[in-house]
């Protein structure tokens, strides 16, 4: 039997970051929980990344053409497989587009209790979990309690610190599985991914982000040239990526990205709650807004009230003139 | 072909949660007494994808359905004002929960008690608790393929349905055979407005009400979490105002700050 098995999602042949944040959890819960780690690594062409994961636990990997794309119904397909061979009392999936489905998809169809967006879990005494979890957008935060398992806990991004990568425990082979889904119902094409203009959010140590105040695409070409003078990236509000202005990527917030840069610059963007859970986690952040009643006042160390036409200009000269 | 539009009654996200009335015995969320209740904003852009998809083709008909336990008529006739053919509310006291099982239990009821739906479209997920789960499970229990965050939704000869779905860095096409379920996520685009006329008619139609008994669900067991307490989180960091006698020198003095804070290293590591 195994105790917990953690969902390595690869992303275009890299294992993605999320993964290190997992392996703390499952640490934490191998204390109370038997049968120690394995790692499910799902997709095609994941060895490299099926490597970097082999100093946690042992590895199992179905490697299949049709899991090439990020296809929700088929990697579910092979995470229910996986969990139905392994007989996990723990899944833990990463809160990405397609490790929150993957999770959804498992829980549905066993039956499990399905912990998501914790920011804190631990077992109780009787054998359930306990966690803390934000809800509606992050106005309320929820104490959350499940009865016996098997759970499929998806924690909250950046609430737990990134374990550190395996330090070469001798890498056993991965144990190979092949896939075998039931008819699939759903089809996918190849996707159109649409390539970020330097760094990403979720990497950056600064981010600058732009909201509904910006009123046009053109301003975030000054957001670029100020990420670009600190080695920072551009971020957004979901009124910037509705509205077209910038592609979704960019987003943060609920429904986009949660990050939680050393630096973030709030531009034009009001700090409706939604937002807020994004970015509240950031270590320093900086609001400019012309209404001094903006509620990303609450939220901020530094702010400026007045018209970003104004002040961000003046903003990236002095810090042009400051690295000339 | 007749699309059903799961709309879901939640409390206006936009309420400041210093606003809200948390009930820590009931576990539930109230917003003040003053703030009427909204349409779940993605359910609101589903029943715009409905309206998107009868523009093309004419024989669609568009039922709405929640399930709650109690309704602002007026909210949710707004549905029928911008063009839906019928609204369903299935009302029951247990119907006001956070777990999606039994809510899930009681729209799969109510779509077989109409004779079955060719397209059901839900939204990503619920404002109150941000589960994005109830698509899920009635997918499961009415056995339909489930396509989510579509951002553009249309059907091929009334047999196919495709959608383009939103990711992280771009987009993907998928498509399922009907009858399926698609949610749909904000990029889709607003709902549009009614038009007057619209909005008189709808002022005669009733929503025909079903309740949870007459539907015959069995109990689904909670597979949900249970959820015992809680809290506003406390939030907040004392902001320094940048003084200047204008917005240049402002921002000057925003970027002399920062360095000497260190909070800023030019040139620096990215
Ligand atoms: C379920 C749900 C999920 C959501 N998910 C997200 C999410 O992931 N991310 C997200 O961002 N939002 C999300 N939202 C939306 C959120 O509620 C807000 O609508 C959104 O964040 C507002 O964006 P904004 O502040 O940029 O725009 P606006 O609300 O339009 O605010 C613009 C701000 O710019 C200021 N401004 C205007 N002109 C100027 C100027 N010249 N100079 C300086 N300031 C100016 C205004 O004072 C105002 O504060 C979600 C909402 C819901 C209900
Ligand atoms: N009570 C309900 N009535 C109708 N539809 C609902 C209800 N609850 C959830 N849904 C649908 O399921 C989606 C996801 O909701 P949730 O699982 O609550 O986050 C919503 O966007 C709605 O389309």
């Amino acid at each position: 039997m195994t105790g917990i098995l953690i969902v390595a999602e690869v992303d275009a042949g890299e294992l993605r970051p999320e993964f290190w944040e997992l392996v703390t959890v499952a640490r934490a819960m191998s204390a109370t929980l038997s049968g120690g780690i394995s790692i499910a690594v799902i997709g095609a062409k994941v060895d490299a990344a099926a490597r970097q994961t082999a100093g946690i636990g042992e590895v199992h990997v179905i490697e299949d053409d049709r899991l090439a794309d990020p296809w929700p119904e088929a990697h579910a397909a092979a995470l229910i497989q996986l969990s139905g061979e392994l007989a996990p009392q723990m899944v833990i999936a990463p809160r990405t587009i397609l490790g929150a489905e993957m999770a959804a998809r498992l829980a549905v169809r066993c039956r499990w209790q399905l912990v998501q967006d914790v920011t804190q879990i631990e077992a109780t005494a009787d054998g359930g979990l306990q966690g803390v979890r934000p809800v509606s957008g992050g106005a309320v935060a929820a104490t959350i309690r499940a009865g016996a398992g098997p759970w499929v806990v998806v924690p909250r991004p950046r609430a737990f610190a990134p374990a550190e990568a395996g330090t070469g425990a001798e890498s056993i082979a991965p144990l190979r599985h092949s896939f075998a889904p039931p008819a699939l119902a759903t089809a996918c094409e190849t996707p159109k991914r649409i390539a970020v203009e330097g760094i990403s959010i979720d990497r950056a140590k600064t981010v600058i982000a732009g909201g509904g105040g910006l009123c046009g695409p053109e301003p975030f070409t000054l957001l670029r040239e100020i990420a670009d003078l600190v080695g920072g990236a551009v971020g957004a509000s979901r009124v910037a990526v509705d509205s077209g202005w910038v592609q979704s990527a960019l987003q943060v917030g609920l429904t986009g990205k949660t990050i939680a840069p050393d630096l973030y610059i709030a531009v034009g963007i009001s700090g409706a709650i939604q937002h807020l859970i994004g970015c509240s986690s950031s270590q320093v952040i900086v609001a400019v807004n012309n209404d001094a009643s903006a509620p990303i006042f609450g939220v901020a160390n530094y702010g400026v009230v007045g018209d970003w036409k104004e002040v961000m200009p003046a903003f990236r000269d002095a810090l042009a003139g400051r690295t000339a | 072909m007749r699309v059903v539009v799961c709309l879901k009654q939640v409390i206006d996200p936009l309420t400041p949660a210093s606003t809200l009335a948390l009930d820590r015995n009931e576990k539930k969320i109230r917003a003040g007494v003053t703030a009427p209740p909204v349409i779940n904003g993605f359910d609101e852009q589903g029943l715009e994808a409905a309206l998107r998809l009868r523009e093309t083709n004419k024989d669609i008909e568009i039922i709405c359905l929640a399930a709650g336990e109690r309704f602002s008529n007026d909210v949710m006739k707004r549905s029928l004002a911008v063009g839906a053919d019928q609204l369903i509310l299935v009302q029951d006291p247990s119907l006001d929960t956070w777990d999606p099982y039994p809510i899930a239990a009681a729209l799969a009821a109510a779509i077989r008690q109409i004779g079955g739906a060719d397209l059901v479209i839900c939204g990503r997920q619920g404002s109150d608790w941000d589960n994005a789960l109830t698509p899920y499970i009635l997918a499961d229990l009415v056995e339909l393929p489930l396509l989510t965050l579509a951002k553009s939704v249309t059907v091929a000869d009334g047999k196919r349905v495709e959608i383009e779905r939103v990711l992280a860095d771009g987009s993907m096409r998928m498509n399922a055979q009907l009858p399926a379920l698609v949610t749909v996520t904000s990029e889709l685009g607003a709902l549009r407005m009614p038009t007057v006329s619209a909005r008189l008619a709808a002022t005669r139609k009733q929503p025909r009400q079903f309740a949870l008994a007459e539907l015959g669900t069995a109990v689904v067991p909670g597979h949900a979490p249970e959820v015992v307490d809680l809290a506003i989180p406390v939030t907040g960091r004392s902001c320094t105002f940048i003084d200047a006698a204008d917005g240049p020198s402002a921002g000057v003095r925003l970027a002399e700050t920062l360095l000497q804070a260190g909070a800023i290293r030019l040139g620096g590591e990215r």
